[in-house]
């Protein structure tokens, strides 16, 4: 057992060595380890924050709508296309069968550079893409600071 | 037959010297063993540090079904609670509760909303007010898909929990490396 040697004692007085109860102390680690291994997550689940309101929706009625220019990343079967209501178009194809996304984080950074301020977008797929790639170009503007972003369908 | 003191017995019907020699033990090197304390605390405790730094207190908001495998992403938040609705290449579901055909949905081009979806989302919407009347009602739901469906289902789901006041969609994923991760 582990102990603490300590020089003194003499003379009739009580000893001042003092044992380390080894054993309830490992009981208490074991208990630990099963404690966290039963609660242990081994693949960590998290979210992307989306809404559907696309921005300036929710202002108040009383208030004129400021004209905003919207910023919009559709998803399509072909590739990325990165738009605004200015008029700006800018197509990022598919390498093949897999969307392009290290274009599609250029893009977003040379924008990020003419509009610091800005943290509204939103996102819009077509049906048939599939929801990995949707999530993937959601994860990309969210990683661009473009954090109060929608998901809308093109129609709604 | 008397009864005597037992003695030892056993490896002694082995006729070979050096057996009996170690099984008598006759001033020998004893069998006893230490077990080495120091070191195996020290294993415990690394353990320890290392199970608690994988601790993760939302673990449990949210189940990785078998037939589901969700996308991957790495700017994400922590989970909260809120009704799930998972849709796995079989079916569409709230809280476990079968809502829809995920086929069916894929199949129909045309935007329609899940009937029985908003009906049970606006129950859950209603609960929630009688149990929380004094805080804002957020509408946020949690989507959790599989990474292979159709974003015409996708796009149903979302329109059928707007339809019912959810508009705050928060998509479940598998947090990948370089991840925000905590709000």
């Amino acid at each position: 057992m582990g102990g603490v040697s300590v020089e003194g004692g003499h003379g009739g007085k009580k000893s001042v060595d003092s044992e380390i109860p080894l054993v309830p102390f490992i009981d208490l680690l074991l208990c630990c380890i099963m404690f966290l291994l039963v609660t242990a997550v081994w693949n960590k689940l998290a979210r992307i924050e989306t809404n559907q309101q696309q921005p300036g929706q929710n202002a108040p009625m009383d208030q004129p709508q400021e004209e905003q220019i919207r910023l919009f990343v559709h998803v399509s079967p072909t590739g990325y296309t990165l738009s605004d209501t200015a008029g700006v178009r800018i197509q990022i194809d598919k390498n093949g069968d897999v969307y392009d996304q290290e274009g599609l984080r250029e893009k977003l950074r040379d924008r990020r550079q003419q509009e610091p301020n800005r943290r509204d977008l939103i996102v819009t797929a077509d049906d048939g893409v599939i929801y990995e790639d949707i999530v993937s170009a959601m994860d990309i503007v969210v990683g661009e600071g473009y954090e109060d972003m929608s998901l809308t369908p093109p129609q709604m | 037959m008397s009864i005597h003191a037992p003695g030892r017995v056993l490896l002694h019907n082995i006729p070979l010297k050096f057996v009996h020699d170690r099984v008598a033990g006759g001033g020998r090197k004893g069998v006893d063993v230490a077990i080495a304390l120091v070191p195996f605390i020290d294993f415990l405790i690394t353990l320890v540090v290392f199970l608690l730094t994988s601790f993760s207190a939302s673990g449990e908001l949210l189940a990785q079904r078998p037939n589901l495998v969700m996308p991957t992403a790495a700017n994400v938040i922590d989970l909260e609670i809120a009704p799930i609705i998972a849709i796995d290449p079989q079916i569409v579901t709230l809280d476990n509760r079968r809502m829809a055909d995920t086929q069916t949905l894929a199949s129909n081009a045309q935007l329609e909303r899940i009937e029985q979806l908003v009906t049970d989302l606006e129950t859950l919407k209603r609960n929630w007010s009688v149990l929380h009347p004094r805080e804002p009602f957020s509408g946020t739901v949690i989507l959790q898909a599989d990474r292979n469906v159709d974003f015409r289902v996708v796009k149903k789901v979302m329109f059928s929990a707007a339809q019912a006041g959810y508009t705050n969609i928060s998509f479940a994923v598998n947090q990948g490396g370089g991840g925000g991760g905590g709000e």
